[in-house]
C-alpha cells in the first residue's frame, strides 16, 4: 500500500513532540550512537530524572552511561504514546450511474462459500460471481479485496469483480495500487456477462437439461458399472458445474450411495453448488 | 488419557533448539513401529540408522524418558519425536508392553523410597544410592537434582544477562555504523549464547532486532531504542530480587524464565464472558506464533492466548474471532496479558462488540500498559476511526487524533473497503511502529483481517 508501507521504520512519536526536550535529546543520542562513544562523547542529558539515572549508571564509562540514558529515554518516549494530528477524511466513493450504490453485501455464509470454492472448486467461481451480480447483491469487503488480488491479470473475471463491487471497487483500486489490474485490455460485454463454456462430451451434454432422476441414475449406474474412471473426472466435474440446479440434491445423494471415490468427490461438488445457489437466493 | 502436552511444552524440555529440529524429522508415524500410549507413558520403536530400531519410552506424567540410542543428550531426539507425536494425537492408546511397565514400576518404587527414606538414605549415604534397580539414566531427577538444576539455571541466566549488557555496551562504544551490525551472524551468535543461558525470550528479541538493521530510513533510531530496552531488561533482571512481585514476574518472563503450564493452571481462574476480539499470526524463527486477544466483557480487561506451530503443525482454531466464550482463563504471573485457557462453561455465541474507544483513549490505554512494562511489543485496542492518509502514511483517524497503520496490505485494504471513508470499529494490535488492523466489527458481520500464517508452513486444522 503506497503511503504506509513505504515507511515501516518511521516513528509516530517523532511527529508528536509532546515529551518536551526528550525528542531533541533522543536525536542527539542517535547521532552519537551512529558514531560510537569511542569517537564521540555521549551528549549530556537535560537536567531531571534521566540525568539522575545516568549518574547512577553501574559503570562510569561513556558507553555505559549512554546506555542508561538510551534505555530511560526509549521507555519514556514509548510510554508517551499520544495521537498524531487529526487527518482529513477521505472523499467517499463516487456512485457510478450504471451501478446502484445501495446493493447489500452478500451474506457472510456466501462469502465463506466463495472462499471454499476458490480453494477447492474454482470451476464454480464464475457462476458465484455472476449470480451475485444478477441477484443485485455486492461483494463484502473481504471478498472484494481477495478477488481483486486474485484476478489482477484476468480481465474478464476482474470486470465481473468490479461489477459486483459497486462504486467502492474503483475507489479502492485508486487508493490501493497493489490491487490495480496488471493490464489495460478491456473484455467484451458478452464475455463478462456469460458463463464460460466448459468441455462436455455429447453423451454427457444430453444430461444438462434432463430431470434429476435421469441424471443421477445415469451417473450412479456409470460408476457402478465402472464406466467412469479418473480420465472422466474433468468432464464429470464440468457436467455437475453446469447441470440444472434442481437436480443437484438427488445427484449428490445417488453419487454418495455408490461409495466410489470419484463419485463421492462429485457428490461434494454437487452439494457445494447447491448450497452456493441457496445462499445466493437462486434455489430454496 | 492424561492431559496431552502442547508442542511448546515439548520444546521446553528439549536440551537445545537443534534437538527439537532433529526430532521434527522423526515425528512421523511412518518412522515408528509399536507406537502406544496410556495415561502414564508413551512408547514406540524408532527406525534409525542402526540395524535395530531404538526402543523409546517417555513418562509424560512424571516427566522422564529412556531410549536405547547412544545419545548423551537427554531427552534425545527420539524421545522428543515421540512426545511430539503424542502431543499431536498421533499415538494410539494401548496397554503398555512389559518393558515399559517394568520401567514405570521401577520409577515408582524409587519415588516411593525417596519419599520414605530408609535409615541409610537418611544418613546421607551418597555412594550412588543404588538399590540395584534402574540406573538413573532415564532423566528422572530427584528433588535435590531439581533444586540444583534450578540454581544452575538461575546462575546461567544471570551470566547471560551480564554478557548481554556488556555486548550492548560494546555496540554503543563501536557505534551503529559498525559494518558488523549488518551481518546476521553478529546477532545470531549472541542469540545462540542467550539460548544457552536459558534466556530464550531475549534471544528471540535479539533475532527480531537483527531484522531492523537497514529496514527503513530511521533504522538507527529503532535499533537504538531496542538496545535501550534490552538494557532495561538486563538491569531489571540482575536486580530481580529487589523488585516487587508482579514486576519481578514480568521481568522474569521478559528474560525468558519459563513457567510451567501446570503452575499457571493451578492459579485462580479469571472467569468472564470473553469476547474474541482479534487474531494475529507471526513467524518467529522456525515457529509460527498465534496471538488471540480476548476482551473480558464483565471485567473490561484484556487477555492473550498464545499457540505455537512448527512446520506442518496446526495452530489453535478453537477460538473464533467475533464470538463470545464464557470460560475460565488462567493468567501468567506478573502484569502480562498472557493466559492459558481453562474450562469453557458454554458454547461460543456471536456478539456485538463492546463499545470501541476513541483514538486518544486507545493511545492512553496503550501508554499506560507500556509505562508499566516498557519492553512489551504488542498491545490490543478497540477503536472507532476512519482510514485516511496523512503526510503520505495511512492512519486511522477520528476527532481526537490519528494512529499510524502498519501491517499487510490486505488488512488495510479490507478496512478501507468496509469504511468507504467513514469510521469503522476495529480491533487493532499496537506495536512501536503503528497499529495493525486485526478485526473489523461491522453491523452484520465480523471480518478477521489479522496477519495470517503461511498455509504452506502450518498444517490444516
Amino acid at each position: 500500500m503506497t503511503p504506509a508501507a513505504s515507511a515501516p521504520g518511521q516513528s509516530h512519536r517523532a511527529a508528536a513532540d509532546t515529551t518536551g526536550g526528550l525528542d531533541g535529546y533522543w536525536r542527539s543520542l542517535v547521532t552519537a550512537a551512529m558514531l560510537g562513544t569511542d569517537r564521540r562523547d555521549p551528549p549530556d542529558p537535560p537536567a531531571g530524572p534521566v540525568a539522575d539515572l545516568v549518574a547512577d549508571a553501574q559503570r562510569p564509562d561513556g558507553a555505559s552511561r549512554m546506555l542508561a540514558a538510551v534505555g530511560a529515554v526509549a521507555a519514556a518516549r514509548r510510554a508517551a504514546f499520544v495521537p498524531g494530528p487529526v487527518a482529513d477524511a477521505m472523499q467517499p466513493p463516487d456512485p457510478a450511474d450504471q451501478v446502484p450504490a445501495d446493493r447489500p453485501w452478500c451474506s457472510s455464509a456466501a462469502a465463506a462459500t466463495w472462499r471454499e470454492l476458490v480453494e477447492n472448486w474454482p470451476v464454480l467461481e464464475d457462476e458465484w460471481m455472476l449470480t451475485v451480480i444478477e441477484r443485485g447483491a455486492s461483494l463484502p469487503p473481504d471478498v472484494l479485496v481477495e478477488a481483486l488480488a486474485r484476478h489482477r491479470s484476468d480481465v474478464v473475471r476482474r470486470a465481473r469483480v468490479m461489477l459486483a463491487a459497486g462504486p467502492v471497487g474503483p475507489w479502492l483500486v485508486e487508493h490501493v495500487p497493489e490491487l490495480a489490474p496488471a493490464g489495460t485490455r478491456r473484455p467484451s460485454a458478452d464475455a463478462v456477462a456469460s458463463l464460460p463454456e466448459l468441455p462436455i462430451p455429447p453423451d454427457l451434454a444430453e444430461l444438462l437439461h434432463r430431470d434429476a432422476h435421469t441424471v443421477s441414475t445415469h451417473l450412479a449406474d456409470g460408476f457402478a458399472a465402472g464406466a467412469f474412471g479418473p480420465p472422466d473426472r474433468a468432464v464429470l466435474v464440468n457436467l455437475v458445474a453446469r447441470c440444472r440446479p434442481a437436480v443437484l440434491p438427488e445427484v449428490a445423494t445417488m453419487l454418495e450411495r455408490t461409495g466410489v471415490g470419484h463419485a463421492l468427490m462429485l457428490a461434494d461438488l454437487a452439494r457445494l453448488r447447491h448450497r452456493m445457489l441457496a445462499e445466493l437466493g437462486v434455489t430454496p | 488419557m492424561a492431559e496431552r502436552w502442547t508442542v511448546e511444552q515439548v520444546a521446553a524440555v528439549a536440551p537445545a533448539p537443534s534437538s527439537i529440529a532433529a526430532a521434527e524429522g522423526l515425528a512421523s508415524p511412518t518412522t515408528w513401529v509399536s507406537l502406544g500410549a496410556d495415561a502414564r507413558a508413551a512408547w514406540g520403536r524408532c527406525r534409525g540408522s542402526g540395524a535395530e530400531p531404538y526402543e523409546t519410552m517417555v513418562d509424560h506424567a512424571e516427566v522422564a524418558w529412556r531410549c536405547s540410542c547412544p545419545s548423551r543428550r537427554l531427552p534425545c531426539k527420539h524421545a522428543l519425536a515421540l512426545l511430539l507425536l503424542w502431543a499431536r494425537g498421533e499415538v494410539p492408546e494401548g496397554a503398555a508392553p512389559s518393558s515399559v511397565a517394568s520401567w514405570i514400576e521401577g520409577r515408582d518404587r524409587r519415588a516411593s523410597r525417596d519419599s520414605h527414606p530408609t535409615g541409610r538414605d537418611a544418613a546421607g549415604d551418597t555412594d550412588g544410592g543404588s538399590d540395584g534397580s534402574d540406573p538413573p539414566a532415564d532423566g528422572a531427577p530427584d528433588r535435590g537434582d531439581l533444586d540444583r538444576a534450578r540454581d544452575e539455571r538461575v546462575a546461567r541466566m544471570f551470566a547471560g544477562l551480564v554478557e548481554l549488557d556488556r555486548w550492548l555496551d560494546d555496540r554503543l562504544r563501536t557505534g551503529l555504523s559498525d559494518p558488523a551490525l549488518a551481518r546476521y551472524d553478529t546477532w545470531d551468535s549472541l542469540a545462540a549464547r542467550l539460548v544457552d543461558a536459558r534466556a530464550g525470550a531475549l534471544a528471540n528479541r535479539v533475532r527480531r532486532l537483527a531484522g531492523l538493521v537497514g529496514a527503513g530510513p530511521d533504522w538507527h533510531s529503532d535499533v537504538l531504542a531496542e538496545l535501550g530496552l534490552l538494557h532495561l531488561i538486563t538491569q531489571a533482571g540482575l536486580r530481580i530480587g529487589q523488585l516487587d512481585g508482579p514486576l519481578a514476574d514480568a521481568v522474569a518472563t521478559a528474560s525468558g524464565w519459563q513457567v510451567r503450564h501446570a503452575d499457571v493452571l493451578a492459579g485462580v481462574p479469571d472467569t468472564d464472558e470473553w469476547f474474541v476480539a482479534g487474531r494475529s499470526d507471526v513467524r518467529e524463527d522456525r515457529i509460527e506464533v498465534r496471538r488471540l486477544w480476548l476482551y473480558g466483557t464483565r471485567s473490561g480487561r484484556w487477555a492473550m492466548l498464545l499457540s505455537f506451530a512448527a512446520y506442518q503443525q496446526t495452530l489453535d482454531d478453537s477460538w473464533q474471532v467475533g464470538t463470545i466464550v464464557d470460560a475460565d482463563l488462567h493468567r501468567y504471573p506478573g502484569g502480562s496479558l498472557r493466559a492459558l485457557a481453562g474450562r469453557r462453561h458454554a458454547d461460543p455465541l456471536p456478539l456485538a462488540p463492546p463499545a470501541a474507544r476513541s483514538v486518544a483513549e486507545a493511545c492512553d490505554a496503550v501508554g499506560t500498559a507500556v509505562a508499566a512494562e516498557p519492553w512489551i511489543e504488542r498491545y490490543p485496542a478497540m477503536v472507532r476511526a476512519a482510514p485516511a492518509v496523512h503526510d503520505g502514511r495511512w492512519v486511522l483517524t477520528d476527532h481526537t487524533g490519528s494512529l499510524p497503520v502498519v501491517g499487510p496490505v490486505r488488512s488495510l485494504a479490507t478496512a478501507l473497503a468496509a469504511s468507504a471513508g467513514e469510521p469503522v470499529t476495529l480491533t487493532v494490535e499496537w506495536s512501536p511502529h503503528g497499529v495493525t488492523p486485526l478485526t473489523l466489527h461491522l453491523d452484520d458481520r465480523t471480518i478477521d483481517v489479522g496477519p495470517r500464517a503461511d498455509p504452506t508452513f502450518v498444517g490444516a486444522a
